[in-house]
């Protein structure tokens, strides 16, 4: 009986340690795990596994490689977050370590015969080339009836050159804002603004054809 | 407001970023001009369509991946700060090692080569010299002498001669001046 009102207890003291980090903002929770509080490290977890794993899987395009590598984001939060500089963005380091993972990922594939999007972005390589989709014998209503617009939406956001779609991922899917990016990217604020505006006319000059 | 210069403010216009004035001037460009009317709206229906797209969610085995990688995580981090700390033990020991075996060597090689010794100054005193003056026509000396009796005090007195003539040397001076 004793047993049972000790582990009841235990469970209500957790539910409320949990509750109490849920409330709390990134920079409270990143100050609680520092402290020593463990259960802090799963609540950052929680907020950001879905956002990053989207991030990462529409800037590499492999769902795979992508949960691969956003653990790889979390234990390097894990192990460097005493060094983090808590007085920036806890979201934003985050998003920068991620951008890096995946940007040598797909460096590395670029070195690599045998990639994926290797045949898609030497295409691209000039930025001021108008960009225009080969294959335009499908109807843009077929594709609707066999659900195959996320896909195309999905190659086409593959076609961006990659710093292009790493700048237009971060401000149309997680809605940063240009000084953000500008951080996450280490660019400056013009070439932010630049970098988006072309992959914007490219994506839509793409997907036109398909959604008109 | 001209196309390109439309074409400039439309990243800010689609973010809604404009300045009342800029935006009203862009508004009323979209009216004037179809072309950038037309290339508004593909921008916007292309990101509509970006925008929606269905979130993927981590696999269900996610977490307990995860968690089995921060475990050898913490793993690693304790054995590497465990090596770490042998490391440094033996290091420092290593060390400790050598400047012992250095001083011991020191110690033997520079015990065979001669000190120059530094010894506290000498002062040279003086006994405070009893300058009475002796006669030499003391009783027992001639006593002993002419008797042939013990030389004691033969020798006493020969002990005393240097500062016997040393006296005698300065009260000669004294009474030559």
């Amino acid at each position: 009986m004793a047993d049972i009102v000790r582990k009841q207890k235990v469970s209500v003291e957790g539910a409320t340690v949990r509750e109490r980090l849920q409330a709390m903002d990134d920079s409270a929770v990143v100050t609680a795990f520092l402290g020593g509080e463990e259960r802090a490290f799963s609540e950052l977890v929680t907020r950001y596994q879905t956002r990053l794993l989207n991030f990462v899987y529409r800037t590499i395009g492999d769902r795979e490689k992508a949960e691969d590598l956003v653990q790889e984001v979390f234990i390097r939060v894990y192990r460097h977050l005493h060094r983090f500089d808590r007085s920036k963005k806890f979201s934003t380091w985050v998003y920068t370590i991620a951008s890096n993972l995946a940007k040598n990922e797909l460096r590395n594939r670029s070195r690599n015969p045998l990639v994926l999007f290797q045949t898609v972005q030497k295409n691209f390589q000039d930025e001021d080339r108008p960009l225009q989709f080969e294959d335009t014998t499908s109807r843009p209503d077929d594709m609707y009836r066999k659900r195959h617009l996320r896909e195309i939406v999905e190659e086409t956001v593959a076609k961006l050159p990659e710093h292009h779609r790493n700048v237009f991922i971060l401000r149309e899917l997680e809605g940063k804002s240009y000084e953000e990016i500008a951080e996450i990217t280490d660019c400056n604020l013009g070439t932010v603004k630049s970098r988006l505006n072309r992959a914007r006319n490219s994506f839509a000059e793409i997907i036109a054809p398909y959604v008109d | 407001m001209d196309c390109r210069e439309f074409c400039d403010q439309h990243l800010a216009f689609v973010d809604d970023t404009l300045a009342g004035i800029e935006l009203v001037r862009v508004q009323r460009h979209l009216l004037e001009c179809e072309s950038c009317a037309k290339h508004d709206a593909k921008i916007r229906r292309a990101l509509l369509l970006f925008r929606n797209l269905p979130s993927i969610e981590p696999s269900a085995d996610f977490s307990q991946r995860l968690e089995a990688r921060l475990r050898n995580c913490e793993y690693d981090n304790l054995f590497a700060t465990t090596q770490r700390n042998l490391r440094r033990g033996a290091i420092a020991a290593t060390v400790a090692s050598v400047l012992m075996l250095g001083y011991i060597g020191t110690t033997l090689f520079h015990s065979d080569t001669p000190h120059d010794l530094v010894m506290a100054p000498v002062v040279a005193s003086v006994p405070e010299l009893d300058l009475t003056p002796i006669t030499t026509s003391t009783p027992a000396i001639v006593t002993s002498v002419s008797a042939g009796l013990t030389i004691w005090p033969a020798a006493l007195f020969a002990e005393q001669v240097p500062v016997r003539f040393a006296h005698s040397s300065l009260e000669l001076a004294n009474y030559t001046r």
